[in-house]
């Protein structure tokens, strides 16, 4: 092990890269639907001859510039600052193996910010068919880079039987574009499209909302009927899509699924199936607003409205966003690195041979350490990509009414991580040597919060 | 039989519903209602927003009746209300999620009802004829704050129980009565089982049972005299106003309001979970910091300085005596500001009701801060 | 380009009163759809409602799906008495015999369902609601209304711990 994880108390490092990805999203999404939104639009409204659309789309091509080249691509550099530090093994692992990916997508990248720039500066300012060109360039770049991040993201959960014969070997990159059509790739390309088509026409509801309905209550009722149907295909699809994907998941992370339901028993769902039911219930709900408060009652709809349609987006992208991470568990990298950064083939040598031992990070001689002291930097290396002490998985409520003898017994359950131990599916083994189990032991002894007094 | 239905059963099925909707029209009237309501007018301007908040109010209180209902199938009162609600929480399957939902909406019940009426507060929707509305509300208002407070104890763990001790405080500083008061509605001296009997059935059978009427000509008197219009509004000459129809374009709205509200709750209880503490032990130590629910938290306050203050009975008293003060003002305000026009009674009405929410949340914030 | 009389021009010509052209396809679109948000929530709402109230009901199936229940210490009942027990749900019966083997059945009486008792006097196991009398060894019903005899339940003695089974 390279390096510690970051240590962000209350979040933990999980909780930051969450955090930053879910307002990206919906933002980046944004871009790639509202990419082809804004020159078929256009396109419409110079064919049909409104010019009353033209202003409002030049308005809403502004917002757009303003919203995704600034909050959007910002944000997007805060996930890679984010997940480099929350999980450098994984990072390191993508960037082996996608450094040409990135290197592709940043081209994209390029164009499309310069596109969007263009697209707003030359409005009105040249020929309206090259105007389109603009927009329609812009649309493609940005579709463009979904096509390349969407391989990264599905190869975490999907690597691929050939990838897998291979990792470890230092020739991971030789199979790269088997790595990048992974298993759910395609069908996660098409849920995110239809997304992305769908959030195109929920910002435009925002910039809809903002037209006084009273003064033009034709024009505002048309671009919200018209922005509106942008929500159809993923509504008509997503729902098939999604069982498309669910059947390119292998089949020990699908359980995962329905865990609650079978085994827990007492309808106490996991997080995984309570978020995706937090899905289905607010798109549900964003297709009722958008139907009966936008469309039928354009006139007045106002922004209000339209960010509560968004913040329901944004519940249902970031529930999605959760299950979809949740998913994934124990590993970060399916079957090759469980979510702390420890490789599946190296638990053997770090069980024989010591976890702290080849912990580079760690710079003290540790053999004149306390056991508690040794034993929080076995929960720095193993346990922070996803608890905390006291925050987000606190340890100390996790923990709270076991004695100590069961905090062993969870412990020696979790390093041995029998075939049949219910935490397989979603903890990792923890790996180490004897005294080092019994290091760990004792510091999170010491975490249980103590009853108040 | 009608030939048509076995030719065209589209038609068929129409004019099927067309003589149930006729028969029960004829009885009933529903053409008259919706004519009714397709004519009535809801104003539309910039604080429209606020028109919402009784219908919130209403709908988590269609909640707390539904789930409440629910829970009242596996919850035993009496010496073993803590095993049952154990039960619910743990065993029944979905027991997490109804409790959760249940004490969730309360609260978000009591948030909706005070936003309900500051919000009608600075519209002055309490000025002639509306008073009867003002007065009625502040009645519902008083039965919410009771249903928070004897359903909390239900449960009786280790939380409710504390805060229901110090909660009691509240009534018990009444002069003269309060002991006495406040030893009926426990049932003795010390909470025990039978104050869980004597506040479940206060819960389920004589809260609703008052809570009921009021809610009806509450609501009876917003249909009687419509919407109020906030004081910019009433400045407008008349063609400026705007207004759009009750239904369907109101009514289409209020019910977009109550499924983002059932969302916000589905998100709330289901990633949020209602924890259940351990079984109160009334020999055990209070936990540091007990305290009421958020909505006593004010009140819980006043006494609380005043005590420091004015040692004895008599700090008791004043802090009684202020809210008393505090709450007679509240109720007689549409006497204080019974002019329609806007003038320095509209702006004495203001202040006391600005003065009112920021005490209440400043006195409330205090109360966490010194925990 | 764009003047203030084109802006009004436009806006006259799409007032908010278009007729409302909705053709079959359209409408019933619109209803299949609100038809699917509909039971999205009764979905939501309703599948967590139905498993909260239909626990109890889903325990007594568990329950009563029991095949095996092993009885410590049964060994030692006296000869010619019989040891009431639940298997599952259900009220059952382990009778030892005079010379002393076992037998168990399901004591639910075959006629009206009561509960039946073992006549330790006349070595019969005799229900008290109508006077119906079965067999203590085979379970068939000797006199009285039951239609049919007991449900039998293997039996095996191990280690001074009696199992009881479903045949």
């Amino acid at each position: 092990m390279n390096y510690p994880f970051w240590d962000v108390p209350v979040l933990s490092g999980g909780g930051v890269i969450g955090l930053i990805a879910v307002y990206h999203l919906l933002i980046a999404l944004f871009a790639v639907g509202g990419g082809l939104y804004l020159p078929i639009a256009e396109r419409k409204a110079i064919r049909e001859g409104r010019e009353d659309w033209l202003r409002v789309l030049r308005r809403h091509a502004k917002f757009f510039l303003v919203l995704t080249a600034a909050f959007g691509t910002t944000s997007g550099v805060g996930i890679w600052f984010a997940i480099g530090l929350a999980n450098p093994e994984a990072t390191s692992t993508l960037i082996h193996n996608f450094v040409f990916g990135w290197a592709i997508e940043y081209v994209f990248f390029i164009v499309e910010l310069t596109m969007a720039a263009a697209y707003y500066y030359t409005w009105d300012k040249i020929d309206r068919g090259l105007h389109l060109k603009i927009g329609y360039i812009y649309a493609a770049s940005s579709f463009l880079t979904l096509v390349i991040i969407n391989g990264i993201l599905t190869f975490m959960l999907t690597p691929g039987e050939t990838w897998l014969s291979v990792a470890g070997s230092g020739n991971e990159a030789s199979v790269f574009w088997y790595a990048f059509f992974n298993p759910t790739y395609f069908p996660s390309l098409v849920i995110r499209t239809l997304i992305a088509w769908s959030l195109a026409g929920i910002w435009a509801l925002v910039t809809a909302s903002r037209i006084d309905g009273f003064a033009y209550p034709g024009l505002k009722k048309q671009i919200i009927s018209w922005s509106a149907k942008w929500l159809i295909p993923a509504f008509v699809l997503v729902p098939f899509c999604f069982l498309w994907y669910l059947a390119m998941v292998p089949e020990s992370n699908r359980q995962l699924l329905d865990l609650g339901i079978s085994t827990i028993g007492q309808g106490t769902f996991t997080q995984v199936t309570r978020s995706a039911l937090i899905t289905v219930m607010t798109s549900a709900t964003i297709i009722a607003l958008v139907y009966f408060v936008a469309v039928r009652n354009s006139r007045s709809f106002n922004l209000g409205w339209a960010i509560s349609i968004l913040l329901l987006a944004l519940a249902a992208t970031g529930a999605t966003e959760q299950a979809r991470e949740m998913l994934r568990k124990p590993y970060v990298i399916g079957d090759f690195m469980y979510s702390n950064g420890v490789r599946k083939y190296e638990v053997a040598k770090f069980n024989s041979e010591g976890y702290l031992a080849h912990s580079i990070w760690k710079s003290k001689d540790t053999s004149s350490m306390t056991d508690v002291d040794r034993g929080e930097l076995m929960f720095r290396g193993q346990c922070g990509a996803c608890h905390t002490q006291t925050g987000y998985r606190g340890m100390s409520v996790l923990l709270k009414d076991r004695d100590e003898r069961s905090i062993e017994n969870i412990v020696g359950m979790l390093h041995a991580y029998n075939d049949d131990s219910p935490y397989r599916k979603y903890m990792p083994p923890l790996v180490g040597k004897d005294d080092e189990m019994k290091a760990l032991v004792a510091y999170l002894k010491t975490l249980p919060a103590k009853p108040a007094k | 039989m009608d030939a048509s239905l076995s030719q065209e059963p589209n038609r068929g099925r129409r004019t099927l519903a067309a003589a149930i909707y006729g028969w029960v029209d004829e009885r009933l009237d529903l053409t008259g209602l919706i004519a009714h309501a397709r004519e009535k007018a809801v104003p539309e301007h910039r604080h429209s927003f606020w028109y919402y908040w009784g219908g919130i109010s209403l709908f988590f209180f269609v909640v707390q009746v539904l789930s409440g209902i629910l829970l009242l199938v596996y919850y035993r009162p009496g010496p073993e209300a803590y095993e049952s609600v154990r039960q619910i929480t743990y065993d029944i399957q979905f027991g997490w999620l109804i409790r959760s939902a249940h004490s969730w909406s309360a609260n978000l019940m009591v948030l909706a009802v005070f936003v309900h009426m500051f919000s009608v507060f600075f519209m002055r929707a309490y000025r002639k004829p509306r008073e009867f509305g003002w007065w009625t509300g502040l009645i519902l208002l008083g039965l919410t704050l009771v249903f928070g407070f004897s359903g909390y104890l239900l449960p009786m763990d280790d939380l409710a129980y504390f805060a229901t001790k110090v909660g009691l405080e509240i009534p018990a500083a009444i002069p003269l009565v309060g002991t006495l008061v406040t030893e009926i509605v426990r049932g003795g001296p010390e909470i025990t089982d039978v104050t869980i009997q004597r506040f479940f059935a206060l819960h389920v059978v004589i809260l609703p049972f008052l809570y009921l009427p009021f809610l009806a000509i509450h609501v009876w008197l917003v249909q009687k005299h419509g919407n109020a219009l906030p004081p910019s509004e009433e400045a407008k000459p008349e063609p400026e106003r705007r207004s759009i129809r009750f239904f369907p374009d109101f009514f289409a709205k209020d019910m977009g309001m109550w499924l983002l509200s059932l969302n916000i709750l589905a998100i709330l209880a289901s990633l949020f979970p209602w924890q259940l503490g351990p079984q109160a032990d009334e020999l055990a130590a209070a936990p540091q910091g007990i305290h009421p629910e958020w909505y006593f938290m004010s009140q819980f306050q006043i006494l609380k300085v005043f005590g420091r203050w004015f040692p004895g009975a008599v700090g008791e008293f004043l802090g009684i005596g202020l809210f008393t003060a505090g709450l007679i003002i509240w109720a007689v305000i549409p006497f204080i500001d019974s002019r329609s026009a806007s003038g320095s009674r509209a702006r004495t009405a203001f202040y006391i009701g600005l003065a009112a929410l920021l005490g209440l949340i400043a006195i409330t914030i205090w109360g966490y801060w010194e925990l | 380009m764009i003047n203030e009389s084109t802006i009004k021009e436009i806006i006259s010509s799409q007032g908010e009163d278009e007729p409302e052209g909705e053709d079959m396809s359209r409408r019933s679109f619109l209803w299949m759809g609100a038809g699917a948000i509909g039971a999205v929530y009764i979905g939501a709402i309703g599948y967590p409602v139905y498993r909260y109230l239909a626990t109890p009901a889903e325990r007594a199936a568990q329950a009563a799906a029991v095949t095996q229940t092993t009885l410590d210490g049964a060994d030692k009942l006296p000869v010619n008495t019989a040891l009431m027990f639940k298997f599952g749900t259900k009220p059952a019966m382990l009778i030892r015999h005079a010379d002393g083997t076992f037998s168990a059945f399901n004591a639910v009486c075959t006629h009206l369902g009561c509960t039946v008792a073992y006549d330790t006097a006349a070595a019969k196991i005799t229900c008290a609601c109508h006077g119906g009398e079965y067999d203590p060894t085979s379970g068939s019903n000797l006199a009285g209304p039951p239609p049919k005899p007991l449900t039998r339940f293997n039996v095996e003695v191990q280690d001074g711990r009696v199992t009881v089974a479903r045949a």
